[in-house]
């Protein structure tokens, strides 16, 4: 997966994804579009794509194991899941880069890297977005930009979202708040994360760009590295400062954390990533040098517990066999073990 | 979630009316901030409800009850599908909510004025290397660092250098301060179009807030 690469920052930004909206003239946006639109539009869109070395798949040929593997990889949300709607993925063989086809946008070009490097991200986007605007009638007036079918993303048709794991910020009081009034400053947003059944993902947040009309590509993504810039800088000295002035609850929870991780037979989410929430805390700042972790095992166990929905304990499964697989899953990355 | 009349961020409470989410502020001056009061104002006027009806209609310049009727010829979309989810049906939907319609919506996103890079022409997005830099650790420096420096920067410029700035950039990006000052040089040097200009600006500033 691609999340299991290095990145930079990695611990406190999780991931950074780049949404590329565009749409083809001559149809209505997806929301309004008949069967026969969509079918024509995945076959435009697949047509164009024809020379850029991208796999195409449709939703609706797709079966539960490959739709678990589109989800894993934050290509789409959980009701794609049960879906089969007439949309369409294009997935490249660079890992976290896809095109979206019929779902807000005819055309939504996906990019994610782990850790802040945004450029990156969106160099690779732009240059599939290219191809298809010099391959096809893309909607565009030069009054509004690219045209989408959400009124928020017309403009630049760019959502820059950037995954955050911010433990010390929200457990140091009144942080959040600042922080969430400093980002407006911005003109971007600052949104807790919930999971897909409601519950709030502790310690995750959400940022993401609000304007893209009379802003260029370049002032996004510089802003993007200013904000994220605050963020890194107000988060390690949250952690800094929670770990010094109470360095023993902190390494009590995060050997707690640390040995029901190793050890749970069952486990829900939320209690998972409560637990790694503490880790994060203590990782930089009090002694681990009992615990067998880095970075990079605290990352892969963030996404894996947070989107592993696997065949086996996927659909259909009781919850309990869902919170075994889960705790087995745990268990093995906790080890070091290669787990899928 | 932000109000979408004045456009300011929304707190624990808010009205959505007609399928319009308002602020407390604006609801109440539309007046339909009925929940925001206690129970025994309402005890307290007679028929509170029908009193203030006509100052909807009145004041609420905004909420066009037609809304429903005005539609996209060729998708259906109405104008209050528009309002209440920001989603679109088709390309024509954006002539046919002209564009007064969409600047009130667009409020949010600052200015109006597309700034993109065209269709078929690569961005060219260079690495900002400062910002790269490696974060320190220091608390209180960051609490204010950001905002400090960028305001520090502002007096320091002369008069002309306000002038140009204020000419061509994004006037949201300036506090409402900088601007009338900028309008009273903008008029002794007999820029009238910038003055008005910036007279605009403050003018729908204070009537957003």
């Amino acid at each position: 997966m691609w999340y299991e690469n290095d990145g930079k920052n990695m611990d406190v930004v999780l991931s950074t994804k780049i949404i590329l909206n565009r749409n083809i003239k001559g149809f209505p946006f997806p929301p309004k579009m008949s069967d026969s639109d969509r079918e024509n539009v995945l076959g435009m869109v697949r047509q164009a794509a024809g020379s850029m070395d991208l796999n195409f798949v449709r939703t609706d040929e797709l079966d539960d194991a490959a739709k678990a593997d589109l989800y894993n990889q934050f290509f789409s949300g959980y009701a794609f899941l049960n879906s089969d709607a007439k949309t369409g993925y294009l997935i490249s063989k660079t890992e976290g880069l896809g095109v979206v086809i019929n779902n807000t946008d005819h055309i939504s070009i996906v990019s994610m890297v782990p850790g802040t490097d945004v450029a990156t991200a969106y160099k690779r986007a732009d240059e599939l977005a290219v191809k298809f605007e010099q391959s096809m009638d893309i909607a565009y007036s030069d009054k509004f930009g690219f045209l989408t079918s959400q009124i928020k993303s017309v403009g630049t048709g760019m959502q820059l979202i950037m995954t955050l794991a911010l433990p010390g910020i929200e457990k140091t009081e009144g942080a959040v708040n600042v922080l969430a009034r400093r980002v407006e400053k911005y003109d971007w947003q600052l949104i807790p994360m919930t999971h897909q059944d409601g519950i709030r993902e502790s310690g995750i947040y959400i940022l993401t760009n609000v304007a893209t009309l009379g802003v260029t590509e370049q002032e996004i993504i510089d802003k993007a590295q200013k904000v994220q810039d605050d963020i890194i800088k107000l988060e390690k000295s949250c952690r800094k400062n929670i770990c010094t002035k109470k360095k023993g609850i902190v390494e009590d929870q995060y050997y707690r954390a640390y040995a029901t991780l190793s050890y749970c037979r069952r486990i829900e989410t939320a209690e998972a990533l409560t637990l790694i929430n503490w880790l994060r805390l203590g990782q930089d700042y009090v002694d681990t040098s009992e615990a067998n972790l880095d970075w990079k095992k605290i990352n892969k166990l963030t996404q894996k517990v947070r989107r592993n929905y696997s065949d086996s304990a996927g659909k259909g499964s009781r919850p309990k066999d869902k919170s075994m697989a889960r705790a087995a899953l745990i268990r093995d990355i906790m080890k070091g073990g290669q787990a899928s | 979630m932000r109000c979408s009349r004045c456009g300011a961020q929304i707190g624990n409470s808010y009205v959505r009316f007609n399928g319009v989410l308002l602020c407390e502020d604006c609801a109440r001056e539309l007046k339909v901030d009925e929940v925001f009061r206690r129970q025994n104002s309402l005890f307290d006027q007679a028929f509170p409800m029908l009193g203030d009806f006509p100052g909807v209609f009145s004041s609420g310049s905004d909420l066009d009850f037609a809304n429903a009727k005005i539609r996209c010829p060729r998708c259906g979309t109405t104008l209050r599908e528009l309002e209440s989810g920001g989603q679109l049906g088709c390309i024509e939907c954006y002539n046919t909510f002209n564009e007064s319609i969409l600047k009130d919506i667009l409020k949010r996103q600052g200015s109006s004025e597309y700034m993109g890079r065209k269709p078929g022409e690569a961005a060219n997005i260079k690495l900002n290397t400062k910002a790269e830099a490696a974060p320190s650790d220091d608390k209180q420096e960051t609490a204010e660092a950001a905002p400090s420096k960028e305001e520090a920067k502002q007096p320091e410029t002369k008069q002309e250098d306000i002038l140009e700035k204020v000419k061509d950039a994004d006037l949201s990006g300036f506090t409402d301060l900088e601007i009338e000052d900028a309008m009273k040089k903008a008029a002794a040097a007999e820029d009238y179009a910038l003055a008005v200009k910036l007279r605009d600006e403050l003018k729908s500033r204070k009537e957003g807030n």
